[in-house]
C-alpha cells in the first residue's frame, strides 16, 4: 500500500490554494475549450505551454491536469446541444444525447454525460494509482531493442486506427517523422534538413507543430467552411440537470460498461477515445435491441450517453498512466503533454517516478481533485457552459488566430517560427480537407526521435545484427500484439468497404 | 455560395453528373483533388532523398546519420503510390453517393475566406517588428474576425485592440516576458 501513503503525500501537497486555484483554472478552461466545437484540450494545452514556462512545473501540469479532463467533460455539452461534437470524443454520446435534447430531456443528457466522465475518470485515475508503479517496474527491463518496438507500436497502431484508411494514416506519419528530423543529430553532430538556417539547428519546435496543426489549422478550415455550412440550430436546455433515482439505476450499469471498454484503450496507442467510445455505444445499442427498448434510437436512451462519456474518459485516464510511467503517448493531447514535460528538462517514464516522484503524485491527486471539481462546475452549470456558445465564432476564432501566434512568438520571439507556424497551419488545413487524421503526426514528432536513437543504439550494441531487434520476450510480444492490431483494423476496413459498396449497388439498382 | 453555382450546372449538363442531380462536373479530375497530397508528400519525400544523399556526415558511427531518414524515405514513396492508387480507384463523392448528396454543400473549399485569413497572418508576421505586438494583434484579430463575418467594423477594432492591450499588459506585467513594443516603444 505504498501508493496510498504516496498519494496521500501527493493530496497534501495537492490540496494548497495557489494549486487548488491552478486546477480550477485548468478545469475551467478545458471545460470552455470543450465545449466549443472543434477546439480541444490538445490545442489548449499547446497554446498555453509557452505560457505557462515561467510557471513551475508543478503548477503548469496540476492546471494541465485540469485541462485535460475538462476537455472531455465539456465536449458533450455542445453535442447534445447543437448535435455538433465538441471533439471527436464525444461523437458517440451525441446520437442518443441529442435525441434526448430534442425530446425536451436536455438536462438530464447533460447530467448523465458529467456523471459518465465523472465515473470513468475516477475509476481510470484509480487503476493508474495501483498500477503505475507495476507498469515503471516493467518499463525499467526496457532496453533500446524494446523501445523501438513500442514506438513501432505506438506508430502503426495509430495510423491504422484513427483514420478510414491505413494509407491516410502513414501519410500523416511520414510527415510528422519528417519534421521530427529536421536540427542537429544528437549521436553524430550532423546538421540535417535545416537549409542552412541556423535557427533550426535545435530542431523545430514541437510547439510550433501543435499551434499550427491544432490552433491555426482549425481557424483556416473554419475559414474554408465557415460561408457554406449551414448554422446548427441551438436546443436551450432548461431546468437544473438532476438525476432521479431510477436514471441513477439505469444509467449505473452503462457508466461502468463504459468504463470497462475505456480503460484498456488508454494504453493501446489508438489515437484517444473515438474507438472506444463507439465501442460502447454499440454495445449498448445492441443491448437496447435485445431488451426491447424503444426508447434507443427514437426518444433518446440515457444509456446510450452514459456508456460513451464513461468509455471517454475512462481512456484519458489510463491513458495518463501510460504517458507518466512508460512514456508512451496514446493520443494527441497526451503527446501535447509529453512535450510540456520535455519542455521542463523531464523525460516521463521510469526514470519520471525516481526523480520527481513528488511532482508526479501531486498530479495525480489533482487529477482526483480536477474531477470532482469539473463534475460540480458541469452539473451545477452545464446550462451556462451552454451560453458560450453564443459567442460569435467570428471573434472566437479571430481570438484563437491571436493566441497562436502569441504561442509561438513568446516560445523563442523568432519571426522564423511564425513562418514555419502559416506553414504548419496550411498543411494542417489540407489534412482537415482531405480527413487525413492529425494524431500521427503528433505523435511521429514525439517518439520520431526516441524510436531513431534506439534502432541506432540497439543496432550498434548488436553490430548491425538486425536480429536483435526481435530477441526479447516483450518485443515479441509487443510485435505479435501489433500484428493481431493491424490484421483486425485491416479486416474492418474491407468489412467497412465491401458494405459501403453494396449500399451503393442497392441504390443503384 | 457563389462559387457554386457554376459548378452545379456544369454538372447538368454532363451525362453522368445528371444521374445524381446535384452532383458536380464528372471530368477527370472532379473528386480527384486530393491528388494534391501525394504530390505534396512526393515533393518532400524528393526534398528528404536530395538532402540525405547530399548530407554532410559527421562522426563514423555505423549506423549512422542517414539510416533512419533513408527509412522514412522509403516509407514516404510507398505510401505516395498507395494514395495516388486509392484515390485513382475511388474519386471522393462516388463511392459515397448517398453521403455525397447530402454533403453536396461541402464540397468545395471557399478561398477567398480563406485566404483573407492567411493574408492577415503573413502581415501580421510581416509588420510586428515595426508596428508592434499591440497594433498588429488588432490587425490580425480584426482582419480574421472580418473574414469570418463580422459586420461591425468599427465596433470589432476596439475589441481588437482592447485584446491585444490585455494580452500586452498580462505578458510585461503578470509573466516577465517581453512582447515587442515597435515605434510605440517610447510611448508606452
Amino acid at each position: 500500500m505504498e501508493q496510498l501513503n504516496l498519494l496521500l503525500e501527493g493530496f497534501s501537497n495537492a490540496l494548497t490554494p495557489m494549486n487548488l486555484l491552478w486546477v480550477l483554472l485548468g478545469a475551467l478552461l478545458g471545460t470552455a475549450v470543450g465545449v466549443l466545437p472543434g477546439l480541444g484540450s490538445a490545442m489548449a494545452v499547446a497554446l498555453l505551454l509557452p505560457i505557462t514556462f515561467s510557471l513551475d512545473p508543478t503548477a503548469a501540469f496540476i492546471m494541465f491536469a485540469g485541462v485535460y479532463y475538462g476537455g472531455l467533460f465539456g465536449d458533450s455539452t455542445s453535442g447534445i446541444l447543437l448535435n455538433t461534437p465538441g471533439n471527436s470524443s464525444a461523437i458517440a454520446s451525441t446520437f442518443e444525447g441529442h435525441r434526448m435534447a430534442r425530446s425536451g430531456l436536455a438536462a438530464k443528457a447533460l447530467a448523465t454525460a458529467a456523471m459518465g466522465a465523472f465515473i470513468g475518470g475516477l475509476l481510470a485515475t484509480t487503476v493508474v494509482v495501483f498500477f503505475a508503479p507495476t507498469l515503471v517496474k516493467l518499463a525499467t527491463a526496457f532496453g533500446p531493442a524494446e523501445y523501438f518496438a513500442l514506438a513501432v507500436f505506438a506508430f502503426l497502431a495509430i495510423s491504422s486506427v484513427v483514420s478510414d484508411s491505413i494509407v491516410k494514416g502513414l501519410v500523416a506519419l511520414g510527415i510528422g517523422l519528417v519534421l521530427a528530423m529536421v536540427g542537429v543529430d544528437g549521436p553524430s553532430g550532423t546538421i540535417r534538413y535545416t537549409l542552412g538556417l541556423p535557427q533550426l539547428f535545435d530542431g523545430i519546435s514541437i510547439v510550433v507543430i501543435t499551434v499550427g496543426l491544432l490552433a491555426l489549422g482549425e481557424v483556416l478550415h473554419i475559414a474554408s467552411r465557415i460561408h457554406r455550412d449551414p448554422e446548427a440550430v441551438k436546443i436551450k436546455p432548461s431546468g437544473r440537470p438532476r438525476l432521479h433515482r431510477h436514471d441513477i439505476k439505469k444509467a449505473l450499469p452503462a457508466w461502468l460498461r463504459g468504463t470497462a471498454f475505456g480503460l484498456p484503450f488508454g494504453i493501446i496507442p489508438a489515437g484517444g477515445s473515438e474507438v472506444p467510445t463507439f465501442l460502447a455505444y454499440g454495445t449498448e445499442k445492441r443491448l437496447a435491441k435485445r431488451r426491447g427498448d424503444i426508447e434507443f434510437g427514437q426518444i433518446g436512451s440515457i444509456r446510450g450517453v452514459a456508456a460513451p462519456e464513461a468509455a471517454g474518459n475512462a481512456t484519458a485516464g489510463t491513458a495518463m498512466g501510460a504517458l507518466l510511467a512508460l512514456g508512451l503517448p496514446t493520443s494527441a493531447t497526451a503527446a501535447i503533454m509529453i512535450a510540456a514535460f520535455q519542455q521542463y528538462g523531464m523525460q516521463p517514464g521510469p526514470l519520471l517516478f525516481e526523480r520527481s516522484g513528488p511532482m508526479v503524485w501531486t498530479l495525480l491527486a489533482s487529477l482526483f481533485i480536477g474531477l470532482v471539481i469539473l463534475l460540480v462546475m458541469n452539473m451545477q452549470f452545464a446550462v451556462l457552459w451552454a451560453k458560450l456558445l453564443l459567442v460569435p465564432r467570428h471573434y472566437l476564432y479571430a481570438g484563437i488566430t491571436v493566441l497562436s501566434v502569441l504561442g509561438v512568438y513568446a516560445i523563442s520571439a523568432a519571426l522564423l517560427d511564425l513562418w514555419i507556424l502559416l506553414g504548419v497551419g496550411l498543411v494542417g488545413f489540407v489534412m482537415r480537407r482531405y480527413e487525413i487524421p492529425l494524431a500521427p503526426v503528433l505523435i511521429a514528432v514525439i517518439l520520431g526521435p526516441l524510436a531513431e536513437t534506439e534502432l541506432r543504439r540497439a543496432l550498434t550494441v548488436s553490430e548491425g545484427d538486425a536480429g536483435i531487434l526481435v530477441s526479447s520476450g516483450i518485443t515479441i510480444t509487443l510485435y505479435s500484439i501489433l500484428a493481431l492490431t493491424l490484421a483486425f483494423t485491416a479486416y474492418k476496413h474491407v468489412r467497412a468497404s465491401k458494405k459501403a459498396k453494396e449500399d451503393a449497388e442497392l441504390i443503384n439498382a | 455560395m457563389s462559387i457554386q453555382a457554376p459548378q452545379a450546372t456544369e454538372g447538368t449538363g454532363n451525362g453522368t453528373g445528371t444521374r445524381r442531380n446535384a452532383a458536380p462536373a464528372q471530368n477527370f479530375f472532379s473528386g480527384r483533388s486530393e491528388l494534391i497530397v501525394p504530390a505534396l508528400v512526393l515533393a518532400l519525400a524528393l526534398f528528404l532523398t536530395w538532402q540525405t544523399a547530399t548530407m554532410e556526415v559527421l562522426g563514423k558511427s555505423v549506423p549512422g546519420p542517414q539510416f533512419f531518414p533513408t527509412i522514412v524515405c522509403v516509407l514516404l514513396y510507398g505510401v505516395v503510390i498507395a494514395h495516388t492508387i486509392q484515390i485513382f480507384r475511388s474519386p471522393r463523392g462516388g463511392a459515397a453517393a448517398p453521403a455525397a448528396e447530402e454533403k453536396q454543400y461541402k464540397t468545395q473549399s471557399d478561398w477567398k475566406t480563406m485566404g483573407m485569413v492567411v493574408a492577415g497572418v503573413i502581415g501580421f508576421i510581416l509588420i510586428l517588428p515595426y508596428a508592434g505586438w499591440i497594433l498588429s494583434a488588432a490587425a490580425l484579430f480584426w482582419v480574421v474576425a472580418r473574414a469570418l463575418g463580422s459586420k461591425k467594423a468599427l465596433f470589432d477594432v476596439s475589441i481588437a485592440l482592447l485584446f491585444s492591450c490585455v494580452i500586452q499588459l498580462a505578458f510585461n506585467a503578470g509573466l516577465g516576458l517581453n512582447l515587442p513594443a515597435g515605434f510605440l516603444e517610447g510611448l508606452l
